[in-house]
């Protein structure tokens, strides 16, 4: 090929490459095309390579080393089994219609946070906003979405918001990733909380999903953290305080993803005592 | 333009070495600071023996490759122009006179550190975050791993040439 012709098909593809780039900052829908294409043709190879390391052990000659692997194995899978377990009696799965899930790979962004892809895709109900759940509390939401496997947005990445109610009397505040223009300097892989509202945080506070419609993107009352320090009062309107998350990023394995499933009968209004009058309805909140 | 034997297998690396660092080398215990950029490797390869532009188409389709292995990246192309910017310095040091060993190790130390200034680059302008020490890490053992695979790519690649496959 002469080199003016190179030149010219390095001019083109880079354009091209800069129009798709300016779509998905901007959110457009070709950028989402892309993602899934690329889901549905490496994603079925991703699940081959990460089960290939188990049979190559297995396959080993030598009889010691082959016992040795089949005993490796049994140990793993009850490792796993035992996490799943726990994942399923754990607080944030029970009650909830989930999928079990397995992390299959990861990326760390060159924007901040990380994102995680999963062995579970549309093909077993899984769908985008979909609530990510580990045994100890919350890991994220599910951004994209290809028919064998999800990508997941882990919470504190670069534009992750999650509405939160805070320590027992639920006060509402949003957590996110610290700003680069942060006035305090927190430990790194913590979050930063701000309320909506005045109010005082203590140090040790549980801090929960508000959660939202359909359960989509959170679902209501998961662990996100605990609030480790308070930022001291500078005469701004809210507070800020820091927030140890619940599941450390780096070591996210064994995930439930929550499939929102619709209510179907009406929710009975409780009567007080021999009076006619009766409630208006649980004083839960938090669902809108 | 006709599917040669070297072009072949120059997709089947790029693809195979993206696989590889995005799945396998993390299950296999390589810890996430320490993981080499396989695929720059083999677009330095290419674009020390070729020249910019070429270095730079190379690395543009590299990219795409690495863009498009789940989980996709955010945002989608960054990695492509990034990994064309990095195969478009390490084709400056082309010299057709020179065998060198360490010419091409110098590319690819040069081609690394633009693939991190421009990562701090995006970072910068987007507000975003990026560990220093990380990158200067990756960037330490894409070196490493360039020292061990760039000879063996180089030999081939020149193999072919001679035969008439590339």
């Amino acid at each position: 090929m002469p080199s003016t012709a190179r030149r010219r098909l390095l001019v083109v593809l880079a354009s091209l490459t800069l129009v798709l780039l300016v779509a998905d900052v901007a959110g457009w829908g070709v950028a989402d095309g892309v993602r899934r294409a690329g889901g549905l043709v490496l994603g079925p190879v991703q699940r081959v390579l990460s089960g290939a390391p188990d049979g190559g052990l297995a396959s080993a000659e030598r009889e010691n080393a082959r016992l040795s692997a089949v005993v490796n194995e049994q140990q793993h899978r009850l490792d796993e089994l035992g996490r799943l377990d726990a994942l399923l009696r754990s607080a944030p799965a029970a009650a909830r219609s989930v999928v079990a899930a397995r992390v299959v790979a990861t990326e760390v962004s060159p924007l901040g946070g990380r994102s995680v892809t999963l062995d579970v895709g549309s093909r077993d109900g899984v769908r985008a906003d979909s609530t990510v759940v580990a045994a100890d509390g919350l890991v994220g939401r599910v951004v994209a979405v290809s028919p064998w496997t999800s990508d997941v947005q882990v919470l504190g990445s670069a534009g992750s918001v999650v509405g939160v109610r805070v320590g027992p009397a639920g006060t509402l505040g949003t957590v996110s990733p610290p700003a680069p223009g942060d006035s305090e300097a927190r430990p790194r892989g913590s979050l930063r909380l701000s309320f909506v509202q005045p109010a005082t945080p203590v140090v040790g506070d549980l801090v929960r999903t508000l959660g939202s419609v359909d359960d989509t993107p959170y679902a209501a009352g998961i662990v996100v953290g605990t609030v480790t320090d308070v930022d001291p009062d500078r005469g701004q309107a809210s507070r800020t305080a820091t927030v140890r998350p619940a599941v450390d990023p780096d070591a996210i394995d064994v995930v439930a993803v929550v499939v929102p499933v619709s209510r179907s009968t009406p929710r009975a209004a409780t009567s007080t005592g021999s009076s006619s009058r009766t409630a208006v309805g649980p004083a839960t909140g938090g669902t809108r | 333009m006709r599917p040669t034997l070297l072009g072949l297998l120059r997709t089947a690396y790029v693809v195979v070495s993206a696989l590889l660092v995005a799945t396998l080398l993390p299950r296999l215990g390589v810890p996430p600071g320490a993981l080499p950029d396989l695929v720059l490797v083999g677009v330095v390869a290419t674009a020390v023996l070729r020249g910019p532009v070429h270095g730079a188409l190379t690395g543009l389709v590299a990219g795409w490759v690495v863009e498009l292995v789940p989980p996709v990246g955010h945002p989608l192309g960054l990695t492509a122009l990034v990994l064309m910017l990095a195969g478009l310095a390490a084709g400056c040091f082309r010299n057709p006179a020179s065998r060198s060993a360490l010419r091409p190790v110098a590319a690819l130390l040069v081609a690394a550190l633009v693939g991190l200034a421009a990562h701090v680059a995006a970072a910068v302008l987007a507000d975003g975050e990026l560990e220093l020490l990380d990158g200067a890490r990756r960037v330490a053992a894409t070196t490493v791993a360039g020292v061990v695979l760039l000879p063996a790519l180089l030999a081939l690649d020149r193999a072919l040439v001679r035969r008439r496959l590339g």
